[in-house]
């Protein structure tokens, strides 16, 4: 990269996009390893938090000197995430960190960057192509052990209500069937309605609403909501229950649902309701936002030549009511003595993911997730 | 929509009539030529064999399928299905073939893929063009129906593709020479020449020009719109073959976001929404242009949060740049400007002269003409005829909850949810069915909400008092969008489909910037009351629906505003000769849009309490169909609010009862496109006698 290089690109920015932001000088890059994140959609909570994760990862002073971080978008489309990671093979990645768009869509385009000696990291979700390192939890056990917490919080008895995520996908196939085959072995529980909440607050609001048209809370026991308790929850207030009248949810990892999981007495700051504490019978889990970031720590270990795992099964978040414990500064010291929950005051979006503590990752905690600033 | 012909009328010589009539190609040709040279000059290197085989296997699933899509569209039609067909072909590919097979036979494999979008296009055809059904709603039905197939041919993504597929149709046509893709898009464009040249060919432009006069002069209307989808299914086929071998096992989902950007490809390749004009070779070009774009912005390294940003910009701009001449719509716009500055200089503008009165006099009306009006069901036959339908389907899915789940018809709190889940649509209506009584579509209405609904969360944060400032600037806001929209359609001539296409992506930019990627902030205990609380039994948003129904009648039905509307939507040309100044109503109708838009995104905030980002995509489809359940056409023209009202009303109830069984995804995907078809085929034109 010569000096007629940058220049043409500063006339070709200014000439083009004239908007566009550009980052980094090409100069001081020339002896960092070059990895490209390549994202789904950035329309959620979790992409954006996962990114931010990702961001900080490669500006902690353990990496900084280390990487040469570009951050590209596919959307939702596969295709272009095939074309993305060609492009980004050509451009001289050294490694590619992927958030999949579909677990085998990729698998040709991945191969051909292995061969081309670029490793390829898949976070959250999974890649099948076998020289693709994976990253991600163990979806079945989600479901799994979400369902058998309702059904024991239940007594084995009772009629519930669950919302899957987005059909057509391989965690929605693998977390619903796991719960429903937890359910299926206990023939008291029945499910009284099923729709499908996309893993979003907003949709989980409009479905549980039309379930509701045609049944009062008091005919349904328990909810298993991939994504939801905390709008389920809202929704019983909003229609006279008291807090100590909730029902049992197995649901997400919400920071709004991990609040409402505080005894009624604890004292938050920033908090109203239904943002606040309620004592709600709860089971939270969720796929990790910070696999992204552990995926760019690995892929740089893996750069080094020490010797990674192809798959590494994160352990599952869980927590539950009896577990929930506020957090005062979100550092990543105060997660490891076991917090989980923060403050409405610092996290103003209830729907934002909570789960960001790894054992692995001490280079990032709260401010990493909020607005990628890395840990000292 | 253009007001003017972009067709050059000096060009005499043979060559320069072949440059004018193909000029929206070549300059596609051109704009990808720019492209892939900026890709090249900044690249790590310069292009090899290689990296050409690559580029060209990225873009050929959307540039195969866009080229099916150009049919349709040059016969005057619309399919929505495309994307789902491709999904559909990759699925059936994938779980039928055997991983123990030693070889699969590449020629029955791709026979089979292109007869199954053969099928499905027969089945869109049969509906358009025998039973005269709207395309745009047929095809939305169907692609409802084909995901649901899809799910119960393959519920999660997996399956096998036999690499020999694989190496055929990534390897080479000719070694080092022509990689394997485009020679397939070659041999699909050759076909298309030939086709062109064959009387269906004429036949294809004719109805795509004028279907009544290309019916006068003999054209078999009917037979070439049905071929028309059957030729297109084929490509989507060949399309979901391709992307079979591109990555080798099956995805339910692969084909679905294909949809959109298969219109703009064939837009930038210089094909005119609408019919008549244009080809299947500049829509590759147009899709092999989006294509690059994602090379551009990583070799240009633009940020993530700006991406859709320089999307939507090079969209506006490579349209702009395909009808750049004397004959522009930006360019008559200008000389007409000049024109009317030089008179206003020289004092003749009709507004500078004496107004004295110089109309004819017109005989008084006799009071005799006043007792003559007829009654109500003749004067308002048409409305009924159109808007009925959704309604006694309505009445049908009221009595199917009550016989399956009970609770409904005798419970409040039925109708209320009915009433509360309806309203979001109810808004949307009004705004999506004017655009479309022009003529048009917005498909800015997805970030518009979004957009809207997270600064009004950011801004209002919980405080009643803040809302009283935050929600007129959200409404200001708004218009301003419609305004942006509006004024590229009217003023720079970009058809209203690429023009919120790419206002869309812009706002989708806007919106992730000022949320850093996290909304922050949350709705006040007044706007969260309106939407879930209850003051006498009802939530207050019912009794505000109400009202807002009244308005939207009176709007659209007894202002000069409503007449200009339905003015345009018959006829542009007709509605400027009666005086009707087009390009402001135009701009008022976007306008409308994007304010309903954002009433939605208010409303949203305060039913789920906060915003999301991206809690407006699951609007824009259900807006146009309930707008075209309810007796609107879709090319303008006709339709009435109450019709609309009613198509939402049976959308929302259906899919309460949907919501309230344990049917699996897949089945109710089938079930919803099955009721929306059955409700329009009562809709559909009669046959001129």
């Amino acid at each position: 990269m010569g000096i007629v290089s940058i220049a043409r690109r500063i006339a070709l920015m200014a000439g083009l996009v004239a908007s566009a932001a550009c980052a980094g000088s090409a100069a001081e890059a020339a002896d960092k390893y070059k990895i490209y994140l390549s994202m789904s959609f950035i329309g959620n909570d979790w992409q954006a938090e996962a990114a931010n994760m990702v961001k900080a990862m490669a500006a902690h002073k353990s990496m900084a000197d280390k990487v040469d971080l570009q951050v590209q978008v596919a959307g939702p489309n596969a295709q272009r995430q095939i074309q993305q990671i060609n492009a980004m093979v050509q451009a001289g990645a050294k490694a590619i960190v992927i958030f999949p768009i579909s677990p085998t869509a990729l698998n040709q385009v991945v191969k051909n960057a292995c061969d081309k000696g670029v490793k390829v990291f898949a976070y959250d979700a999974e890649i099948t192509e076998p020289c693709a390192y994976n990253i991600h939890i163990d979806q079945e056990e989600a479901g799994r052990v979400t369902a058998e917490w309702l059904v024991k919080k239940l007594s084995g008895k009772g009629n519930i209500v669950i919302l899957t995520g987005v059909p057509g996908t391989s965690v929605d196939d693998q977390r619903t069937k796991a719960a429903k085959a937890v359910f299926a072995k206990y023939p008291n529980i029945k499910i009284v309605g099923e729709a499908v909440g996309m893993w979003s607050q907003a949709v989980a609001r409009t479905e549980l609403s039309k379930i509701l048209a045609t049944r009062s809370w008091d005919d349904v026991d328990g909810l298993w909501l991939q994504v939801g308790c905390f709008t389920a929850n809202a929704m019983q207030l909003e229609a006279g229950k008291k807090p100590n009248e909730l029902k049992p949810c197995a649901g997400e990892g919400a920071n709004g649902g991990r609040i409402q999981m505080l005894p009624q007495s604890t004292k938050v700051e920033g908090a109203s309701p239904p943002y606040a504490p309620l004592g709600a019978p709860r089971i939270s889990y969720a796929s990790p936002p910070y696999s992204g970031a552990l995926a760019l720590k690995l892929a740089v270990q893996a750069l080094e030549g020490k010797d990674v795992p192809k798959l590494t099964i994160l352990p599952l978040p869980v927590v539950t009511s009896e577990t929930v414990k506020l957090c005062e500064e979100g550092t990543w010291e105060e997660m490891k003595a076991g917090c989980n929950a923060f403050n409405p005051a610092l996290v103003s979006n209830p729907g934002w993911f909570a789960s960001i503590f790894s054992e692995q990752t001490p280079e990032i905690g709260l401010n990493a997730a909020l607005v990628g600033q890395p840990e000292n | 929509m253009s007001l003017v012909s972009a067709r050059g009328r000096s060009a005499t010589a043979p060559l320069a009539r072949w440059l004018a009539r193909n000029r929206g190609a070549l300059i596609a040709a051109i704009v990808f030529a720019l492209s892939l040279g900026v890709v090249d000059w900044v690249g790590a290197g310069p292009l090899t064999y290689f990296d050409v085989s690559f580029l060209s296997s990225g873009g050929a699933t959307s540039a195969i399928a866009a080229m099916g899509q150009t049919l349709v569209v040059l016969s005057g039609g619309f399919d929505l299905s495309a994307g789902a067909v491709v999904s559909l072909v990759n699925v059936a590919l994938a779980s039928s073939m055997d991983p123990m097979a030693p070889g699969a036979n590449i020629v029955l494999w791709t026979l089979a893929g292109i007869g199954i979008g053969m099928t499905v296009g027969a089945f869109n055809g049969f509906f358009i063009a025998w039973l005269r059904m709207q395309p745009i709603v047929v095809t939305l039905s169907t692609m409802f129906i084909l995901q649901g197939v899809t799910l119960l041919v393959m519920d999660k993504p997996g399956g096998f593709v036999s690499p020999d597929l694989g190496s055929f149709y990534l390897g080479d046509a000719l070694p080092n020479l022509v990689p394997m893709p485009l020679a397939v898009i070659g041999v699909v464009l050759l076909m298309w020449l030939w086709l062109k040249g064959t009387r269906f060919g004429t036949a294809l432009y004719a109805v795509g020009s004028d279907p009544d006069s290309a019916a006068a002069v003999g054209v078999g209307v009917v037979m070439v719109r049905f071929l028309v989808y059957v030729i297109a299914g084929g490509c989507y086929g060949l399309a979901g073959v391709f992307i079979s071998a591109q990555t080798g096992s099956g995805d339910p989902l692969v084909g679905n976001p294909l949809l959109l950007s298969m219109f703009a490809a064939v837009v930038v390749g210089g094909t005119r929404l609408g019919g008549g004009q244009g080809g299947p070779a500049g829509t590759v070009f147009g899709a092999y242009i989006l294509m690059m774009v994602v090379n551009i912005l990583l070799v240009l390294n633009v940020s993530a949060y700006y991406s859709t940003i320089a999307e939507g910009t090079i969209l506006i701009l490579a349209v702009l740049a395909g009808s750049i001449s004397r004959g522009s719509v930006l360019a008559v716009k200008l000389r007409a400007a000049r024109a009317q500055f030089a008179a206003w200089r020289a004092g003749i503008l009709p507004a500078q002269l004496d107004r004295a009165d110089r109309r004819m006099q017109i005989a008084p009306r006799t009071p005799s003409r006043a007792g003559a009006a007829p009654p109500l069901h003749v004067r308002y036959a048409e409305t009924f005829r159109y808007a009925l339908p959704a309604y006694i389907c309505l009445v049908a899915i009221v009595i199917a909850t009550q016989l399956w789940l009970g609770h409904a018809i005798l419970n409040p709190g039925y109708w209320n949810s009915l009433l509360v889940l309806s309203s979001f649509l109810a808004v949307l209506a009004l705004g999506q069915g004017t655009v479309i009584l022009t003529g048009g579509l917005d498909l800015s209405v997805p970030w518009t909400i979004g957009l809207c609904g997270i600064i009004l969360a950011g801004t209002v944060n919980g405080s009643d008092a803040a809302l009283a400032y935050a929600l007129p600037a959200v409404l200001v806001m708004a218009l301003a969008i419609g305004f942006a929209n509006g004024a590229g359609i009217v003023y720079l001539g970009i058809s209203p489909i690429v023009m919120t296409l790419a206002t869309n992506g812009i706002l989708q930019g806007f919106a992730l910037l000022y949320s850093q990627g996290t909304p922050a902030g949350f709705s006040s205990p007044m706007l969260r009351w309106f939407m879930t609380g209850r003051l006498a039994g009802v939530t207050p948003v019912v009794p505000f629906m109400l009202a807002f129904v009244a308005v939207a009648v009176l709007v659209l039905g007894r202002t000069p505003f409503g007449r200009r509307v339905y003015g345009i939507g018959n006829g542009v040309r007709a509605a400027q000769l009666s005086g009707i100044r087009v390009e402001r109503t135009l701009i008022l109708v976007y306008m409308l849009s994007s304010l309903c838009a954002a009433v939605v995104g208010v409303m949203l905030t305060g039913f789920s309490g906060q915003a999301s980002l991206g809690m407006g995509d699951d609007y824009l489809l259900p807006s146009i169909a309930v707008v075209v359940v309810g007796g609107t056409l879709i090319t303008g023209g006709r339709g009435h609010y109450l019709g609309m009202l009613g198509g939402v009303l049976l959308l929302t109830a259906l899919q309460m009862l949907l919501a309230g069984t344990t049917l699996p995804y897949a089945t109710r995907a089938i079930l919803y496109g099955l009721v929306v078809l059955g409700a329009v085929m009562a809709l559909r034109e009669r046959r001129v006698q």
